[in-house]
């Protein structure tokens, strides 16, 4: 899907970069970072799905993430 | 002697250039942040939440935010160039 | 230690293997095949996504050697699987969606008829070997060089039975008006596909109606399901009018032209309705290229957002149907252009 070709991008112009994907993709995931040449790359998976959460509880939920998101953009 | 197959197999499947990770940088202070929205619901509210608590708690400078034409599309190189052009790191987002 | 190996395992154990039994692709039926096109076998025609591997003419003659077409049909897949890399037909998305879509060709043109693809009684399948064996081509295609794979890179809830193969012509014996490729300005003696990202039919029947008013009430009611894409997106839709149904508006004095338009104009329903169940979201509503108000109980959304979308054929055998597939949501537009033999 088109946010893992996103991050492959920023990652081959020296940007550090991570996807947020719903589990029900966890596997379209791995499988484009595995053809793209990075296999592996870690990126952050939500619950499945999201999109019938209210503003309030995806921004809650979100947060749950927020640390993990940070540890694959730094060292 | 080999058994040699008396057809073609045409199965994909080939060697893949392998792309090395960008470097890491040591902490997020004062860096830009760049999320990348592809549209698809919650994609939104998801990456803004996460823009203001990288701010809050790792001391983010800024953050930069641009949408993608289509979820189910690639970001025009024009978008990625423009972002990596000015961030120091980029989420995308919201892959499903 | 020599193994005999079973050519139809050894190739129904492929990850991309459809579930089939595939023609055992030999260097001496791949030569055979190629005599079907006058274009270099090394010729490049794009890669697909979202594995990217490229196509060429013959491997494009070998995918459509397994499907089981004969060397006439290949000029016909080579020009699919060109037109379906088109940007904006979105066939990366379309790879990887948890919808069921798949490309339906509709195969306009003298050279459809040569080489047998069927549009009357059946058209849409089993029993038609060109039918089967194009469309089947395009989807080995896409689930082996593409990697479109259910459960590895597609998230696709159902799949759908179209994913199986998805060809047709026009019943142009029956067809009270044009083909599809003359309404979009080709010439009746040109060869022309158009396809479109949609699911299976779903069937209109009314056998009551003996004028167009009330027939297209009930094609219009078939086009807007709470729960298909069209009402929520700009999204493409095929009408495969049967004949019979055809002629009641023809008899009337309609033309193509009038049915498409009155389609669009007539298929849709309130936002009161639609919020009721199915996908209904305001932001969806406001994403549309055309004005509603959805806060606004009796603001009308079309099914039809755009009048390029609506896809209108006629097509099958003589009796009271229409068949109606509605589109993705995923922003696929429908692609059509001639093709070479």
């Amino acid at each position: 899907m088109c946010s893992v070709h996103d991050t492959v991008e920023f990652e081959k112009r020296g940007i550090p970069s991570t996807t947020i994907v719903t589990a029900a993709f966890r596997k379209a995931a791995d499988f484009q970072f595995r053809g793209k040449g990075m296999e592996g790359h870690p990126y952050v998976v939500l619950p499945h799905p999201v999109s019938n959460l209210q503003p309030a509880d995806m921004r809650e939920l979100t947060m749950q993430f927020v640390d993990e998101v940070a540890g694959y953009l730094k060292s | 002697m080999a058994n040699r197959l008396a057809f073609v197999d045409p199965s994909a499947g080939g060697k893949k250039e392998t792309i090395l990770l960008a470097a890491r940088p040591s902490d997020l202070v004062g860096k830009v942040v760049g999320l990348l929205d592809n549209t698809k619901e919650q994609a939104d509210i998801i990456l803004q939440t996460i823009g203001e608590a990288l701010c809050e708690r790792y001391g983010v400078e800024r953050v930069v935010i641009r949408r993608k034409e289509h979820y189910s599309k690639p970001a025009a190189v024009e978008i990625i160039d423009e972002m990596a052009a000015e961030v120091d790191v980029a989420i995308a987002g919201l892959g499903g | 230690m020599n193994e005999q190996v079973d050519e139809f395992e050894f190739f129904l154990e492929k990850d991309w293997s459809d579930g089939l039994p595939v023609v055992t692709p030999t260097e001496e039926r791949i030569a055979r095949m190629l005599t079907g096109t006058k274009r270099p076998p090394d010729e490049v025609i794009g890669p697909i996504p979202p594995a990217m591997e490229i196509a060429t003419v013959e491997s494009v003659a070998v995918h459509a050697l397994m499907a089981g077409c004969k060397p006439g049909y290949l000029p016909v897949v080579i020009a699919a699987t060109e037109m379906m890399l088109r940007d904006e037909f979105n066939v990366n998305g379309v790879q990887g969606t948890m919808h069921g879509v798949a490309p339906m060709m509709i195969v306009n043109g003298p050279y459809a008829e040569e080489i047998g693809i069927h549009g009357g009684n059946g058209c849409m399948g089993p029993g038609f070997r060109a039918n089967a064996a194009i469309g089947r081509a395009i989807r080995l295609i896409l689930m082996n060089l593409g990697a479109g794979i259910p459960g590895v890179s597609s998230m696709t809830i159902f799949g759908m039975p179209s994913r199986y193969t998805y060809c047709l012509a026009e019943n142009m014996e029956d067809h009270p008006w044009d083909s599809l490729a003359v309404s979009k300005g080709y010439r009746p003696d040109e060869n022309v596909i158009t396809m479109a990202m949609v699911e299976s039919p779903r069937f209109c029947f009314d056998d009551v109606s003996d004028e167009p008013d009330r027939l297209l009430n009930g094609v219009a009611d078939t086009m807007v399901a709470m729960g298909s894409w069209n009402m929520h997106t700009r999204s493409d839709m095929v009408v495969a009018m049967g004949p019979q149904h055809a002629a009641i508006c023809a008899n009337a004095g309609m033309s193509r032209a009038d049915v498409h338009s009155r389609l669009c104009e007539i298929a849709g329903r309130k936002v009161g309705d639609l919020k009721n169940g199915g996908n209904w979201r305001r932001e969806r509503a406001l994403a549309f290229p055309i004005d509603v108000d959805p806060d606004d109980d009796d603001s009308f959304i079309p099914a039809i957002k755009d009048p390029q979308d609506l896809q209108l054929i006629v097509a099958g055998g003589w009796g009271p149907c229409t068949a109606v597939c509605h589109g993705w949501s995923g922003g696929s537009r429908a692609v059509h252009g001639s093709y070479q033999v």
